[in-house]
C-alpha cells in the first residue's frame, strides 16, 4: 500500500484548495469536539474520584453557598471520635462569586499541618517555610496564578481578602489548581469579621473499613439536635450536588460533541465523494492497469483517513494546547472544574478522526471500486 | 497451441426494446509475435472484442484462453491480477495519472507485480529509453506534447513485459507526423522484441501496416474477405 503513497498525496495536494478546506474544517471539528470532551472529563473526575469517595463533607444543612454554612468548629473533635474516621480538616471557604463563573476564585483556609498532609501538593514555587512563616500567607493553584499573572511576592486581593503569594502549587487533583489556601485563622479574621471558631465545612478522612453512608448518617444524627445540623455527603456526591445545575448543562453540551463528530464525518465524506466523481476514469485506468478493486477501495478510503487525520490532529493539538496554557475552569459556589488537557483525550480524538476517516471513505470507495471499467473509460 | 484461443465469443447488450450483438459468435486465434489490427466501422464491436481479451469487459458467453487460462471465468480481483501480469494496454487519450511523473505513470503496474525498487527503476529506464523518453522523465503530462504522451503510455504498457499488448486507436488523438512516429515505434516493438500485438483502428492505413489484419462487420470476424473460423469440427459437434 505504501508503494501508492506517491499517487495518494499528489492525489490530495492536487486539489489542495478542497483538501486544505476539508482539513481545517476537521481541525475545526476536533478542536470543539475535544474542549466538550475535556468539559466533561472534568465533570468525571470530580464526581468519579476514588478519593471522592472515602473522603465526606460535613455541610450546614440545607445551604449550599459556602458563604452561606457556618458551622461550629468544634465538631471537628466531635466526628474525629466516630469509628471509622481517620483525620477531620476544619475548612473555611470564601469564594467570589456564588454563581456560575468561568473566573470564580476560592480560598479554602486550613490548619497548616492538615494543609500538607491531605491536599497532594507539588510546589512550582516558594515553600512551606514561607507559608508558615506568615499569617496572610497563600499558596495559589497553577491555574489562577496562570489566568490571574500571580508570582511569589505579590500581594493579591479579591472581595476584601488580601493576601501574600508566597508560593504556587500544582495538585494532583486538577479542580484545586483552581484554589488558593491560606491559613484557618487568617482567612476567619479576614473581610473585617472574626469569626474564629466557625468554620464552612469538615473534610472527613474514613478509613479503609468505614463505610461512607454509615459514618455520614452518624455524624448527622450527632448533630441533629446541636446548635447548627448537619448534612454529610461523600466529596464525589457533594461536588455533584453543588454543581448540578451546571452538570445537566454539561450533560447537554456532550451533544456538541457527537454534532461535531457527525460534521467531520459529512465533510470528509462530502469531500471524498466529489474527489471520486472527478476521477471516475482515473480509477478505471488504475483497474486497466491490474489494480485490484478492493486496492481501489482501500486508496480511496486511505485518502479519506489522511484528511480527517490531519485535520484531526491540528484541532487536537490546539485544543490541547490551549486548555494546557489557558487554566481554564467554570465553578459554582465554591466548587470548580478544571478542563485539562489529556492524554486520554487525545486518544479518543485520534481513534474519533480514524473511525471518521474510515467511515467517511466507505461509500465513496465502494463506488470506485464498484464502477464499469469500461463504461468508466468513455467518461470525457 | 495459440496463445489467445477466443471460442465462440459473444456479446450482447440491450438497448431499449432491441438487443444489440456486437460479437456473435467470434473465433479467432492470436499466436505469439503475431500484429493484428483490427478495424470496422463505428460501433462494429471491435473495441468490445479488444476490452474482452483486455480482460475489463465479459463477454456473455464463450471463452477467452490466454496461456491455457480462461479469462472469461475469473473473478474481478483475480482478472485484475492477470490484467497486472499480462495486458499492456494502450489508450487512445493516453490516460495517464496527471499528478504522477513520466517515470512514476510507467512505474505504476510494477507496483502491483513483486519486485524491488531496483528492478522497477531498470525496468522503468529501459522503457523509457525505449520511447525515447530518458531525459523527460520528471515531467508532468501537462508538460508533454501529445505525441509523448502517448509515448509514455507505450512504455507503461510494454514496462511489465506483459504476454500482449492491447491498443485502443493508440493514433486516433494524433496529427500525420506524430502517428508515423508512434506507427514506428509499435511496428519496432513487436518486430525487434517479438511482442504481441492487437490494435483497433478504424484508420485504413494504420491497418495496413500489420501482417494481420481483421475486420468486424455485424458481429463476425473477417480476415481475407472470409469468416474466421479455427474451431475443430469436435467442437461444432459438441456445440450443436
Amino acid at each position: 500500500m505504501f508503494k501508492f503513497a506517491p499517487y495518494v498525496l499528489k492525489g490530495l495536494w492536487r486539489y489542495r484548495g478542497r483538501t486544505i478546506l476539508t482539513v481545517s474544517g476537521s481541525a475545526v471539528a476536533l478542536f470543539v469536539f475535544c474542549f466538550v470532551g475535556a468539559v466533561q472529563g472534568g465533570l468525571e473526575r470530580l464526581t468519579q474520584d476514588k478519593q471522592s469517595e472515602r473522603t465526606l463533607v460535613v455541610f450546614q444543612e440545607n445551604r449550599f453557598c459556602p458563604q452561606s454554612s457556618k458551622l461550629p468548629e468544634d465538631y471537628a473533635r466531635t466526628v474525629s471520635k466516630l469509628p471509622g474516621v481517620k483525620n477531620v480538616v476544619p475548612i473555611k471557604v470564601f469564594t467570589n462569586n456564588c454563581r456560575a463563573s468561568l473566573d470564580v476564585i476560592v480560598f479554602q483556609g486550613m490548619p497548616a499541618d492538615q494543609l500538607r498532609s491531605v491536599r497532594e501538593l507539588t510546589l512550582l514555587s516558594g515553600g512551606w517555610a514561607d507559608f508558615d512563616g506568615r499569617t496572610d500567607a497563600a499558596l495559589v493553584g497553577q491555574s489562577v496564578a496562570a489566568r490571574r499573572n500571580l508570582k511569589v511576592g505579590q500581594k493579591f486581593t479579591i472581595g476584601e481578602v488580601t493576601v501574600n503569594v508566597v508560593g504556587t502549587f500544582r495538585s494532583s487533583v486538577p479542580s484545586e489548581d483552581n484554589f488558593i489556601y491560606t491559613h484557618l485563622d487568617f482567612l476567619q479574621r479576614s473581610q473585617g469579621k472574626n469569626s474564629v471558631g466557625t468554620v464552612t465545612q469538615l473534610e472527613v478522612l474514613l478509613d479503609d473499613s468505614a463505610s461512607p453512608d454509615n459514618v455520614s448518617s452518624r455524624i448527622d444524627e450527632a448533630f441533629h439536635s446541636g446548635p447548627v445540623a448537619t448534612t454529610t455527603r461523600s466529596k464525589g456526591i457533594f461536588q455533584r450536588d453543588t454543581l448540578s445545575d451546571l452538570a445537566e448543562l454539561i450533560g447537554f453540551a456532550h451533544y456538541l460533541g457527537y454534532a461535531c463528530v457527525g460534521l467531520v464525518l459529512a465533510l470528509v465524506s462530502t469531500t471524498t465523494v466529489m474527489a471520486v466523481q472527478d476521477r471516475v476514469k482515473e480509477h478505471a485506468v488504475l483497474q486497466t492497469l491490474g489494480v485490484r478493486p478492493f486496492r481501489v477501495f482501500r486508496l480511496v478510503i486511505v485518502e479519506s483517513i489522511i484528511q480527517s487525520i490531519i485535520g484531526g490532529t491540528v484541532g487536537i493539538g490546539l485544543a490541547l494546547l490551549l486548555l494546557g496554557l489557558g487554566g481554564f475552569s467554570v465553578g459554582a459556589e465554591g466548587v470548580t472544574i478544571a478542563f485539562t488537557p489529556s492524554v486520554e483525550l487525545a486518544v479518543t480524538g485520534a481513534v474519533v478522526s480514524l473511525i471518521v476517516g474510515v467511515l467517511a471513505g466507505i461509500i465513496p470507495g465502494w463506488q470506485a471500486a464498484q464502477a464499469n471499467i469500461v463504461t468508466a473509460l468513455r467518461q470525457a | 497451441m495459440a496463445l489467445v484461443e477466443i471460442r465462440g465469443l459473444t456479446k450482447q447488450f440491450r438497448k431499449g426494446d432491441e438487443v444489440i450483438t456486437p460479437l456473435d459468435s467470434v473465433d479467432l486465434d492470436i499466436e505469439q509475435g503475431d500484429f493484428v489490427t483490427l478495424m470496422g466501422a463505428s460501433g462494429s464491436g471491435k473495441s468490445t472484442l479488444l476490452n474482452a481479451v483486455a480482460g475489463i469487459d465479459r463477454p456473455t458467453s464463450g471463452a477467452i484462453n490466454v496461456q491455457g487460462t480462461d479469462i472469461t471465468k475469473l473473478s474481478r480481483g483475480k482478472l485484475a491480477d492477470w490484467r497486472a501480469a499480462n495486458i499492456g494496454y494502450i489508450f487512445q487519450m493516453h490516460n495517464l495519472v496527471p499528478v504522477l511523473t513520466a517515470y512514476e505513470n510507467i512505474e505504476l503496474p510494477l507496483l502491483l507485480l513483486p519486485m524491488s525498487s531496483a528492478e522497477r527503476h531498470k525496468r522503468v529506464q529501459i522503457a523509457l529509453e525505449a520511447v525515447s523518453l530518458l531525459d523527460r522523465a520528471h515531467h508532468y503530462p501537462r508538460q508533454l506534447s501529445g505525441g509523448q504522451e502517448q509515448r509514455v503510455g507505450i512504455a507503461r504498457s510494454i514496462v511489465a513485459n506483459p504476454t500482449i499488448i492491447v491498443g485502443d486507436e493508440p493514433t486516433g488523438d494524433l496529427d500525420g507526423t506524430t502517428t508515423e512516429q508512434i506507427l514506428d515505434l509499435v511496428q519496432r516493438l513487436n518486430s525487434e522484441l517479438g511482442m504481441t500485438m492487437l490494435l483497433v483502428t478504424h484508420d485504413a492505413k494504420v491497418g495496413a501496416l500489420a501482417p494481420r489484419q481483421l475486420r468486424l462487420e455485424r458481429g463476425k470476424l473477417i480476415e481475407k474477405g472470409r469468416e474466421v473460423s479455427v474451431v475443430s469440427p469436435t467442437m461444432h459437434e459438441q456445440r450443436a
